[in-house]
């Protein structure tokens, strides 16, 4: 074995080990540690924002500057796309 | 990219409207069942790129104009903030959701817990994801169709 | 039991399509291990109940992406080279 496959395997085990320790660590499916914010979110979400579907009332009244973000992010991508391409139509 | 052969070209042809009336359903009851703008405008997009794959990007560019998809989705983008500052005005923050409890459009507060679903409730929520859904649909869409005329470009110049 | 079962299968499946979007040699079949990929990341996504995210990751994923891996693949060359 040379010195390279050597690193490769002891960098491998290091990261492997993490993910299980992480695996082994993680909370039942379905019980959150937190849950006073889910509460909140829960119970309060159909009267103030009128909304049936909590998740996009989260998503576009709660959290709406994250959806800002993420549309920002799309428009940047699709403006920089046709710049580069536009040029290459000519 | 040229287009593909008869049988692809009309069965995209068939399927094209049921795959856009979906996508447009996900986008409209985005306040009510599971999905909302970018998950509709995504499916939509999706049609559109399978209609863009088997006709052929010639085909496609000749009817769709690129300029006109940029114009969309910057109304798309604009009509999102505009709404999120009105919040700003007539509200009191920034993205404050000021058209539920008013009666008007969209205005109406559902019961509480699990019932029959009002499609006249939300606010500003359907609002914005009209305009996400604009946007995502003529983003993606954009995107595939210049890549393709790129590469169209590429194949005639061999 | 059953649901169990398939969050046991799923994963493996993923891992066996991600796999084959490695070695594979044509890239239009590498191309279709992706697709395969997303859209059973997708399934995964609603047995763990964020159907919002599989709607999401089944339009983006499985067809968005192989619409450009596709076009891409045919501006350039269809098999890969031997390093």
């Amino acid at each position: 074995m040379s010195r390279r496959d050597i690193t490769a395997v002891l960098s491998f085990s290091i990261v492997a080990i993490f993910f299980i320790f992480g695996a082994l660590m993680i909370h039942p499916f379905g019980a959150p540690d937190e849950t006073g914010m889910d509460d909140n979110i829960i119970t309060n979400a159909q009267t103030e924002t009128g909304a049936n579907n909590a998740v996009t009332s989260v998503v576009f009244d709660y959290r709406g500057l994250d959806t800002l973000g993420e549309t920002t992010i799309l428009f940047t991508a699709v403006a920089a796309i046709i710049m580069i391409f536009r040029r290459l139509n000519k | 990219m040229s287009g593909m052969s008869k049988i692809v070209k009309t069965i995209s042809g068939i399927a094209f409207p049921f795959i856009t009336i979906y996508g447009l359903y996900i986008i409209a009851h985005g306040h009510l069942t599971p999905g909302g703008g970018f998950q509709g405008g995504a499916i939509v997009a999706s049609g559109c790129a399978m209609i863009l794959v088997s006709y052929g990007s010639i085909w496609t560019m000749n009817r769709v104009r690129e300029k006109n998809l940029s114009i969309l989705e910057s109304l798309g983008a604009v009509c999102f903030i505009l709404l999120a500052l009105l919040g700003l005005g007539f509200g009191t923050v920034f993205f404050n959701n000021f058209l539920v409890g008013t009666n008007s459009l969209f205005g109406v507060v559902p019961a509480v817990g699990s019932g029959l679903a009002n499609i006249n409730t939300g606010g500003v929520i359907p609002l914005m994801n009209f305009a996400v859904g604009l946007k995502v649909i003529v983003g993606l869409f954009g995107i595939v169709l210049v890549m393709a005329y790129a590469s169209r470009t590429k194949e005639g110049k061999k | 039991m059953i649901l169990e079962g398939i969050h046991i299968i799923l994963p493996i499946l993923i891992v066996v399509a991600a796999a084959f979007a490695v070695l594979m040699k044509d890239l239009i079949a590498a191309a279709i291990a992706v697709a395969a990929m997303s859209l059973l990341l997708s399934l995964e996504f609603y047995i763990l109940q964020a159907p919002d995210v599989a709607i999401a990751e089944a339009g983006v994923g499985a067809c968005l992406t192989t619409a450009i891996l596709v076009i891409a693949i045919k501006a350039t060359k269809r098999m890969e080279e031997d390093a």
